[in-house]
């Protein structure tokens, strides 16, 4: 910058040039505190990402369908993807399984396989889709979850559900994404029961929420009014997962 | 304009405050959306290819979307508020809103630009290509916000999921729109390198030559008084 001549038009581009200089600086100040204070960075991230779950909850439609597409376009079975915590299946004796239901409902207890299939069966072919980004277009089959759970006579007022697994995962749900018509309790894939790896003998499959919330290996589903965290969501993944 | 001193003409207010601050708000808006968006793209990668980890924000998938859906309403908020005060100010209308009556000026900046022409068109304050560049932005913006919205909630926004057929094809329309933001930031950045360090500092102070680049030339036509001394 010219400092040494005294017309007006230099004395001004001076001053700019300090003002410019002051909120260059403050500019960057803001993006080294963005990138030093971890535990405010994270506070701030965390109510933003509250506020998105709020805002997902109210975007979300308890009648509003996941598109469904006809067996043409479903994803052939060899492509029937598999994600998980890494660790594969858990060894657990399939024939020992039961599902035990707890928590707000009338008839708290434990049930068996055939009591689930024994409620109308539902098929859907619907969009997998998974938060890494990928999607895939299975078939599934399965009881309804409100069909199910209020059958074992849920409290309609309850505000959460829990599922926990096999393999020590576990995951929250609001309960308007469970008593959706298109959440099952599902035990078939592409018509067969399903295999191991998919979570047999029962999984959830949730087309409105991302591909986290379909729990596999299901034993225990509690019906609570106090707010669940999950395997994921106390990691960082956001608690509604909707989409 | 000010009206007092030719020599005060070099520090006119070209920008105004609103334009300014949406401005550097933007910066850091798309600087986190697309370098978040880069690393929620690695996760599962639509190309063949991944991209460094140092040009990613998050550290991994579940921070890299906190960051990204964080970012989300600075940058929508932030395009409101620049988006309607370009429509009702006269600021827009001389220098980011393309209107039919600018299309005749796209020609001779593209000739002036290839050399065929030697001397710079006689333009408004901004000329042809810049509104056009800047109004088609808004645009693109635009898509990136609706294929963003298919593939944040697919089943809720199918309506709009389905303008651009599915999730996985609006996947790939919600990179080509940030693409096409990234290259609008290189070629800004070249016009800026150009232009020169005042030109840099005007969009921080607000102040500097009413004409960007070009020889002053102003058109009565356009409305634009600012006489500028050469």
């Amino acid at each position: 910058m010219p400092n040494n001549s005294n017309n007006a038009e230099n004395k001004d581009l001076g001053r700019d040039a300090k003002f410019a200089r002051r909120s260059f600086l403050q500019l960057a100040g803001l993006a080294v505190l963005s990138a030093c204070s971890d535990e405010k960075k994270d506070a701030v991230l965390h109510i933003g990402q509250q506020f998105n779950d709020w805002v997902q909850s109210k975007v979300f439609s308890s009648t509003k369908l996941a598109p469904t597409f006809p067996d043409s376009e479903l994803t052939p079975e060899s492509q029937f993807r598999v994600n998980g915590k890494d660790d594969g299946p858990p060894k657990f004796d399939l024939a020992a399984w039961r599902l035990e239901v707890r928590g707000l409902v009338k008839h708290p207890g434990i049930y068996s396989l055939d009591q689930v299939k024994s409620l109308d069966k539902k098929v859907e072919n619907v969009r997998h889709v998974c938060v890494e980004g990928w999607s895939i277009k299975p078939k599934w089959g399965g009881t309804r979850i409100c069909d199910f759970l209020n059958w074992v006579g849920v409290d309609p007022n309850a505000q959460y559900m829990m599922a926990e697994c096999a393999d020590g995962y576990y995951v929250p749900y609001d309960m308007p994404s469970v008593m959706h018509p298109q959440s099952l309790l599902c035990y078939e894939a592409y018509n067969k029961p399903l295999t191991l790896e998919h979570g047999a003998p029962l999984r959830i499959v949730m087309p409105v929420k991302l591909g986290y919330k379909s729990a596999k290996w299901i034993t225990r589903l509690t019906i609570t009014n106090t707010k669940p965290g999950g395997y994921w969501e106390d990691q960082g993944y956001d608690w509604f997962g909707g989409i | 304009m000010t009206g007092s001193a030719e020599s005060k003409s070099m520090s006119e207010r070209i920008h105004p405050l609103v334009i300014r601050l949406t401005h550097w708000v933007n910066v850091i808006a798309l600087y986190i959306m697309v370098t978040s968006g880069l690393k929620i793209y690695n996760a599962s990668p639509i190309f063949g290819f991944l991209f460094p980890d140092w040009l990613t924000t998050g550290g991994w998938l579940a921070g890299a979307r906190q960051w990204h859906f964080f970012a989300m309403w600075l940058f929508v908020v932030n395009g409101i508020v620049w988006v309607s005060y370009n429509c009702i100010s006269k600021h827009g209308r001389y220098t980011t809103l393309f209107r039919p009556k600018d299309a005749h000026g796209v020609l001779p900046m593209i000739k002036y630009y290839l050399r065929i022409y030697k001397q710079h068109p006689r333009t408004g304050k901004y000329n042809a290509l810049q509104k056009l560049a800047y109004s088609s932005m808004i645009l693109v913006a635009l898509v990136a916000v609706l294929t963003g919205l298919s593939i944040y909630w697919p089943v809720q926004m199918q309506v709009i999921t389905a303008i651009f057929g599915n999730y996985d094809t609006a996947r790939i329309y919600h990179f080509l729109a940030m693409s096409a933001i990234v290259l609008f930031f290189f070629g800004h950045l070249f016009m800026v390198a150009i232009a020169g360090w005042r030109n840099f500092l005007s969009m921080i102070t607000g102040r500097g030559a009413s004409h960007h680049g070009g020889p002053a030339v102003v058109t009565a036509s356009h409305g634009s008084a600012h006489a500028s001394p050469h």
